[in-house]
């Protein structure tokens, strides 16, 4: 009796053949490693460190990968963070407006979903490609928020805010909390909703899709303007652990999101990913920083950190690539 | 209702409509601010511009095949690093030059290799060696910038022949070859072939691997070559040499008519969208002296430009994407 | 000939004719006051902002000048030598420029002089060749040691400890220029330099590799944050992680930007200088050129409610880095 490989493959080779499993694998020795070195590294409070670090880039990327799944790209993600800091601190701070909590943060979601909504209905209804729309509004959005900020940083955040981004309820900073409520809302977007599966069989065949009577304007609006909350709401968690609201906020923070998202499995092509995977590449990537400091590499070698990073990055997007390739058995154009 | 043929077939409206609005801004800007328009001051300002001319040459022949390249800005830095290493090493300038321009054409080459004989897709490979790039030149100069490459050096982007400088001359002659290699020759013809359907151009027998590669090597070789004016510029050679570059040489290329979907694009629009931005962006700074409403600016005519295009232009085009 | 080549031709034809008007550049802005470019590194941040700050207040004062502060937002100093040449075909009185790289502007400025424009440099020097004087406020030698010997006051003379410098981009000469001048200066000292971060202008990359760092390193008695964003983010850190007081944080910025941290003691000295004076100083600096009142012999100048300034060769010596601290924080 032959074994028909694509059908019959064990279970073994079905879970360790995964890009999730991979990623787990990756972080896995990466921590053993360092611990090795310095066992500290497993400290509570570092772990708590890394966790919180990661989750902006968590919150955006659950937008993010819906954006990607369905063919399209969202560059100007961290000029939005940028506008939307500036605007929660003009609201809020005491220096200036100086508004209750209970209509500076509603202001601020609703800015950033705004712009979100702008950028879908430019993809949608005006058939401006995402790409184009996105690097118009990083540029332009980052001119703008430094223009409103007119050469000063922002203090003042009221002190509740802070304390809940910097310390949290019951030890557990609010952005993590937030992060794990984006993460089950999305993946009860994408399991359990009809908009969810839409999106996803949108993302694997247009054409299909098409046919079977789905519209692509309702999809991507809500993808985009999913993800300029989630922006906003990244901002909301994240700034006030800042010391100050500066005009540089979120500076490649796109670049970081996007990398995370395609590392994470996701598809340019459309389609598919999981966001198991979107997670690991966003603590893989969050990790990379504090690895570095642990391994104590010295002077010199710090200045290669970029490299590391950007090659660290290449290696995994474009080996990515390859491995789907090569488990798809067949050249795509 | 049928449209007068002769309407219904001129493929140029976009570059035309580019054309009145560079009149138009040229007009408002005299207006605005008299003595924007003097040829002595618009040919000192355009040093600025040839860097970017000369990579927007490539990335509009990259777009019209289908694809992008968003790494230049990056490869610029490792070049930069090339050039400078090489010539602290060796002392002789043409090495060094000729370093840089390996370089550029090696970073081309994998980009190439990978989103052609590995399919990948383009935006994810240059991304990633958006990244790399950069990350390696900081690694290797260790942050240092290599400068007195000599004075004859520095006179090459600066020195003028009929008051034009020599890299306007340079960007020119590039212009035209390309414009005629994309318009004339087979291969040039077969880019927009490959831009509107890769499989179909394949099954036309158009190698489409090779003259994929081709471009992004041609577009490392470029942006190698921009590097070597952009050091003798600025005599100084770092790794964040272009930094940010390439959005500028994108948007140029899109708001010149280039459709990023590919299949469409002229080298007379790329031109005229440099042109548009890099005056828009010099009437915005002299006019408000706010160097905030240039990056608001360009961000803006970029959306509205492609906008406007798809609206109005892509109306009377019965093609679908 | 094809119609489309034929319309290629014209739009080319018309393209060229178009640039063949030649009328000189006038002057942008009033012909009886004098137009005084104020370039900073980077336009948006506080520390320049003061600095602006400054330079209105003296433009009041001497009233016929007209100040253009216009930067680079992101601190590109390729778009300082476009807004110099921009300036040169407008035509301006004086440049002042803080350049964020020496060299790459140095031809730009240089071309201004040529074109008769003044060119003095401020906070930072340019190439000497390039500029008539240069607005000194400190040497990078004063400051890193400045930074250094504020630090070894803070932990105290005969401790010993580790310290950790966070930085900007690896790439940043200004840091680059002052780590030059701590390096010897720690190694002087009881204190081991144990590492440099570059977080770039990153402000959550620098607040995690400070918290990392305190972590890593138990014996850690010292971050210096010498960019107006490693700064903050170290204080930020060590307040964060209840080390205020244990770890002494010092750095270069603006003091009112610091000031929380300096009030509930987390950091006791920030080193800087009167940046509003720097400016005022500048503004005078260019008045004086201008009107032909500051010539290369002169030793002094004198500068408004600033009084004699010490003119050294081609430096116009501000004075000294200056310590704040609680004390005086609140003065600036």
């Amino acid at each position: 009796m032959t074994r028909n490989s694509k059908t019959e493959t064990s279970a073994f080779a079905r879970i360790t053949t995964r890009r999730e499993f991979g990623l787990a694998v990756l972080i896995a020795l990466i921590t053993i490693f360092v611990s090795f070195f310095d066992p500290r590294f497993l400290d509570a409070i570092n772990l708590r460190d890394i966790l919180v670090r990661c989750a902006p880039t968590a919150i955006v990327a659950c937008g993010m990968m819906l954006v990607i799944v369905t063919a399209e790209i969202d560059i100007s993600v961290g000029s939005l963070m940028a506008l939307t800091a500036a605007a929660m601190g003009i609201m809020l701070s005491e220096n200036e407006w100086n508004l209750s909590l209970w209509i500076g943060l509603p202001a601020t979601l609703m800015l950033g979903t705004a712009v979100g909504l702008l950028t879908g209905l430019l993809v949608t209804v005006g058939k401006v490609p995402s790409i184009i729309v996105t690097l118009g509004l990083l540029t332009a959005l980052r001119g703008f928020t430094t223009l409103m900020m007119g050469g000063k940083n922002i203090d003042g955040l009221p002190p509740s805010l802070q304390h809940a981004a910097k310390q949290g309820f019951w030890g557990i900073p609010l952005g993590v909390w937030v992060a794990a409520c984006v993460l089950v809302m999305t993946l009860v977007i994408i399991a359990w909703t009809p908009l969810g599966r839409r999106i996803f069989a949108f993302g694997s065949s247009r054409y299909a899709a098409t046919m079977c009577g789905l519209s692509e304007k309702p999809l991507k609006l809500f993808v985009f303007a999913y993800t300029g909350f989630l922006t906003a709401l990244a901002t909301i968690v994240d700034v006030p652990r800042l010391p100050t609201i500066e005009s540089g906020i979120g500076l490649e923070f796109e670049l970081l999101v996007v990398t995370c998202v395609v590392v994470g499995g996701v598809s340019i092509n459309g389609g598919r990913g999981t966001l198991l995977g979107v997670l690991l590449a966003v603590v893989l990537m969050t990790m990379i920083r504090p690895v570095l400091t642990y391994l104590e590499i010295g002077e010199e070698a710090e200045k290669w950190t970029k490299a590391i990073q950007g090659t660290l990055i290449a290696i995994a997007v474009i080996g990515d690539s390859l491995l789907r390739r090569r488990r798809r058995g067949g050249p795509r154009s | 209702m049928n449209q007068p043929r002769a309407v219904a077939q001129f493929n140029y409206w976009h570059e035309l409509v580019l054309f009145g609005l560079l009149i138009g801004l040229l007009g408002l800007a005299e207006y605005l601010s008299p003595g924007f328009l003097s040829l002595r001051g618009q040919l000192y300002l355009s040093r600025h511009l040839w860097v970017f001319a000369i990579m927007a040459l490539s990335m509009t022949l990259i777009i019209i095949a289908g694809g992008i390249d968003l790494s230049v800005g990056s490869a610029m830095g490792l070049c930069a690093v090339a050039f400078g290493v090489t010539f602290e090493m060796t002392g002789q300038l043409p090495i060094a030059i000729i370093a840089c321009l390996l370089t550029g054409v090696l970073g081309g080459l994998f980009n190439g290799a990978l989103i052609a004989r590995f399919k990948l897709h383009p935006l994810i490979v240059t991304l990633a060696t958006y990244a790399a790039f950069r990350g390696m030149a900081e690694g290797i100069s260790q942050g240092e910038s290599y400068s007195q490459f000599g004075d004859r050096f520095s006179e090459l982007s600066r020195a003028t022949l009929l008051g034009i400088p020599l890299p306007g001359y340079l960007f020119f002659v590039l212009a035209v070859l390309v414009g005629l290699f994309l318009w004339r020759t087979p291969t040039g013809r077969s880019i927009y072939a490959i831009g509107h359907s890769a499989e179909a151009a394949r099954f036309s027998g158009i190698s489409v691997n090779r003259i994929r590669i081709g471009l992004y090597t041609f577009s490392g070789f470029l942006a190698g070559l921009a590097t070597v004016i952009y050091v003798s510029r600025f005599d100084t050679a770092k790794a964040d040499a272009g930094r940010g570059f390439e959005l500028d040489v994108i948007t140029a290329v899109v708001v010149g008519g280039t459709s990023i979907f590919g299949g469409r694009g002229t080298i007379v629009g790329t031109v005229l969208g440099l042109l548009l931005i890099h005056e828009t962006r010099q009437f915005v700074g002299r006019y408000w002296q706010v160097d905030e409403l240039k990056s608001i600016v360009v961000g803006v005519l970029l959306i509205v430009s492609v906008l406007i295009y798809q609206l109005l232009v892509r109306q009377r085009e019965t093609r679908s994407h | 000939m094809t119609r489309s080549a034929r319309f290629m031709l014209l739009l080319l034809i018309s393209l060229i004719s178009l640039g063949c008007r030649t009328e000189s550049g006038t002057n942008v802005g009033d012909q009886d006051k004098l137009t005084v470019c104020l370039l900073p590194k980077i336009k948006g941040i506080p520390y320049f902002t003061s600095c602006h700050t400054g330079a209105q207040e003296a433009a009041a004062e001497l009233g016929d000048i007209e100040l253009i502060y216009d930067g680079p937002i992101d601190g590109d100093p390729k778009e300082q030598a476009e807004l110099i040449e921009q300036w040169i075909v407008d035509g301006v009185d004086v440049i002042c420029i803080a350049p964020n790289a020496p060299l790459v502007v140095a031809n730009a400025m240089k071309e201004a002089r040529d074109a008769g424009i003044h060119v003095v440099t401020w906070d930072a020097d340019g190439v000497p060749e390039s500029r008539s004087f240069f607005v000194n406020q400190a040497t990078p030698e004063s400051i890193g040691r400045g930074m250094v010997d504020v630090m070894i006051a803070d932990v105290g003379p005969d401790q010993e400890g580790d310290v950790v410098i966070i930085s900007s981009d690896a790439t940043s000469a200004n840091q680059n220029s002052w780590i030059d001048a701590m390096k010897p200066a720690i190694e002087e000292s009881k204190l081991t330099l144990q590492t440099i971060k570059y977080p770039g202008e990153n402000a959550a990359n620098a607040l995690a590799d400070a918290q990392d760092l305190i972590k890593v390193y138990p014996n850690l008695k010292g971050i210096f944050g010498i960019s107006s964003v490693s700064f903050p983010g170290a204080a930020e850190a060590v307040r964060q992680a209840g080390k205020s007081g244990e770890i002494k944080v010092t750095g270069l910025a603006v003091p009112s930007e610091m000031k929380s941290y300096v009030d509930d003691g987390t950091v006791n000295s920030v080193v800087l200088w009167n940046t509003k004076d720097l400016g005022y100083l500048t503004v005078q600096v260019a008045k004086a050129l201008a009107e032909g009142r500051l010539t290369d012999s002169d030793t002094s100048l004198n500068a408004g409610r600033l009084g004699e300034i010490q003119i050294e060769g081609d430096n116009v010596l501000l004075g000294d880095v200056m310590v704040f601290n609680k004390d005086n924080i609140d003065s600036f």
